[in-house]
């Protein structure tokens, strides 16, 4: 009966919240940062509303711990420069924000430690309740891991969902979301599209977003990728060719002007009623449901994306946490602190009440956040069966985006065919690859 | 005379102003040529060397260079010829005798558009030229034009906010050439002949060819780096209908991290922009 009841208060302990556990094992965040009080690490913060969340729970983190958290706020767009400008003159960032094709990027130059070098120099400082597996596998290894190593926590994490509005379809006689890519365009599609308002819209401004939101959408349900198993273009493949020529069919249901639609074009566009679905990222799920911004929050829902021949393949991004190498002894220990804080199971409740995205597993077992979260379902599903390699996390995407972003915008408009522009990326992508060396077998074919 | 002044004394003037150009001009030029002779690439430092001419080469035989470049200006050849047709024309009102304090208000509000940050300007157009909510489309009418997301609108929007911003200051360089020319003359000139066209090509032109000459120098070199305007508003897009040259090189050398082939493209750009102020003093370049 004692043994019993001890295996009982055992297992009790285990389960119990954070501060319990921790208190149980003799760990606590104040304790293991005392000898870090009053240093300050930088780090750069996106506009968005993850962020945001972190920001405003951040006065409780500083006054247990004694450090300070300086954020620097940078636009996505100038989030890599600016990083790679202060790693390269060895700056004061003392943690790397990690958008996943980055990833390749940082650990290549060494930019980024990882997180068994961590835990391996300041076993002091690591949570006993850091629990690595309950994050989402696919998540860990796509936005924080890279050749087997983990380096980041996922920190800001998205996945493709469907937002539809459910009284614009109610309207044209559906009782539901289209559950495929072919069903979108050939039965929702033009009996959505009448009197200025349109089935859909598929942001695909000339940006990152050209390439992860719009090209690489269409490539992975249908059978397509970027490359092939030996790293070559597989653009011209049937497969990647019919989702880019389905892209250049779906754009009749899509407002004029599209390839200038950036995230905010697209969201506003729903929010306002003038598009009755549109393909975005998780994060903008507070955006669309708040009556202070949106005039159709009322009839907002989510779904997963729509599947192709090929799957569901719904477009994955986020961003990791990683200590960076440049900050010294005592700055990558407060470094890791706040990345473990941040990305804790105990605080991933408090995250997505103020409007982030966890990719703790834990949180979403909660039911009734389930059904206070409309899109926590169709996120959940996404990050089962996701492609990590969604866009090549390689150190060579920044350059290949590049030329992404451009021949795909002149496929959109029309510019060239979309084989003359997958030719003219495939030509120029493998140039890429092979002054890097994956060719002469200098580098290990990873994405 | 000059003998009478030390080298120390002439040292003492000058040296400041050469050292301060040197600084901030000289010695990023010349680190900018030696980037440009390497594999420079910011995020593969461990792979710099030398390669002589190679970025040069990849630049001259690049196609989508060259169509920024073209692209560039067929801009400069679009805006220019507006504002000064447009500058001229004002700054021949403002020469008008009467209305001192009217012209006086109106030189100062000239001042407003050259005082607008470029990517003040951008973001601006942007709302503007929204095509849903833009006001640009309610002026027309309620027009449902897409300016920021057709090439062809695009690019018109790009030279009206050209011109709105530096037609003035090609005014106001006119408007002190026509200052330059003597009273008598022109008031001789006018006894002679009713013709204002005879008027402004015979004895005012002459007045105007050195302002010109420094608008010509001037909008070319700021229209080959017109970049923060276009950047914050279609950032070279659609498509590439708005790359010019500056955002091209911006790309290669921030986005892409290639520092060497971004260099050997500046490189070029700056030799271009001499070679055309050398042509524009030959050609248009006369001391009255």
């Amino acid at each position: 009966m004692r043994l019993k009841t001890l295996l009982c208060t055992s297992a009790l302990v285990s389960l119990g919240a954070t501060g319990a556990t921790a208190d149980g094992h003799g760990w606590s965040l104040a304790k293991a940062a005392e000898p870090y009080a009053g240093t300050t690490v930088d780090v750069v913060f996106l506009l968005r509303p993850g962020y945001e969340a972190i920001e405003a729970m951040l006065p409780a983190f500083e006054e247990e711990t004694g450090i300070k958290v300086n954020i620097i706020k940078h636009p996505y767009e100038n989030a890599l420069g600016e990083q790679v400008r202060d790693f390269v003159a060895q700056g004061d960032l003392d943690i790397a924000l990690i958008d996943l094709v980055w990833i390749g990027n940082f650990a290549e130059n060494e930019w980024i430690v990882p997180v068994e070098e961590i835990q391996a120099s300041y076993p002091d400082i690591i949570d006993p309740d850091l629990d690595m597996d309950d994050f989402f596998p696919l998540v860990l290894n796509a936005f924080g891991g890279w050749n087997d190593t983990i380096y980041g926590l996922p920190f800001d994490n998205y996945s493709g969902l469907m937002f539809y509005n459910r009284c614009m379809l109610e309207e044209a006689g559906f009782d539901g979301p289209p559950e495929t890519w072919e069903e979108l365009k050939d039965t929702y599609g033009p009996a959505l599209t009448k009197d200025g308002k349109y089935a859909f819209a598929l942001q695909s401004k000339r940006n990152e977003t050209q390439s992860a939101d719009s090209f690489a959408r269409v490539l992975w349900p249908f059978g397509g990728s970027f490359l092939d198993d030996e790293f070559k273009s597989n653009l011209m493949s049937e497969e990647s060719q019919a989702g880019l020529k389905f892209r250049q069919d779906l754009m009749q249901y899509m407002p004029d002007g599209i390839v200038a639609y950036d995230h905010a074009e697209t969201v506003n566009a729903f929010a306002q009623g003038d598009v009755a679905m549109i393909t975005e990222w998780s994060a903008f799920y507070s955006t669309v449901v708040s009556p202070e911004t949106s005039a159709v929050a009322d009839c907002v829902e989510i779904a997963p994306e729509p599947m192709g021949p090929a799957g569901r393949k719904p477009a994955l991004g986020g961003f990791s946490l990683a200590v960076a190498e440049q900050a010294d002894d005592d700055e990558k220990a407060a470094a890791w602190l706040f990345i473990q804080w941040a990305t804790s199971k105990a605080n991933a409740k408090e995250y997505l009440e103020r409007g982030g995205v966890p990719a703790r597993q834990s949180v979403y077992q909660d039911e009734g956040l389930a059904e206070t979260y409309k899109f926590i379902p169709a996120l959940v599903e996404s990050w089962q069966d996701g492609v990590p390699e969604f866009r090549p996390r390689f150190a060579e995407w920044p350059e290949i985006t590049e030329i992404v972003q451009e021949w795909g915008t002149k496929m959109m408009l029309g510019e060239v065919t979309t084989e003359e522009g997958a030719q003219e990326i495939g030509t120029r992508m493998e140039e890429v690859l092979e002054s890097a060396g994956y060719y002469d077998g200098d580098k290990p074919l990873a994405q | 005379m000059q003998n009478r002044v030390s080298k120390r004394t002439l040292f003492g003037f000058i040296g400041p102003a050469v050292f301060g150009l040197a600084i901030v001009g000289i010695a990023p030029l010349l680190y900018a040529v030696w980037t440009s002779l390497h594999f420079f690439n910011l995020t593969k430092l461990r792979q710099v060397e030398f390669i002589g001419l190679a970025n040069y080469w990849e630049v001259l035989t690049d196609e989508v260079f060259w169509q920024a470049m073209g692209r560039t200006f067929f801009l400069l050849g679009t805006a220019l010829p507006l504002q000064i047709g447009l500058g001229l024309g004002i700054a021949l009102l403002l020469h008008q005798p009467g209305l001192t304090l009217v012209k006086t208000l109106c030189r100062l509000s000239l001042v407003l558009p050259m005082a607008t940050t470029y990517a003040v300007v951008g973001l601006l157009g942007q709302v503007m030229f929204n095509q849903k909510f833009g006001v640009v489309n309610q002026l027309m009418g309620g027009a449902d034009i897409n300016w920021i997301g057709d090439p062809q609108n695009a690019f018109i929007m790009i030279v009206f906010w050209d011109v709105w911003q530096w037609t003035p200051f090609v005014a106001l360089v006119l408007l002190a050439g026509l200052t330059m020319v003597p009273g008598e003359v022109e008031e001789a000139a006018r006894l002679e002949t009713k013709s204002w066209w005879v008027i402004l090509r015979y004895v005012q032109l002459p007045f105007l060819l050195p302002g010109l000459t420094a608008v010509l120098i001037l909008r070319t070199a700021d229209t080959l780096k017109l970049f923060d305007m276009v950047f914050t508003l279609t950032r070279g897009g659609p498509g590439a209908a708005t790359e010019f040259i500056s955002l091209m090189i911006q790309r290669v050398g921030f986005r892409a991290f290639d520092q060497g082939l971004a260099s050997a493209q500046a490189v070029i750009l700056l030799i271009i922009t001499i070679v055309l102020a050398q042509i524009y003093i030959r050609l248009f370049y006369k001391e009255v």
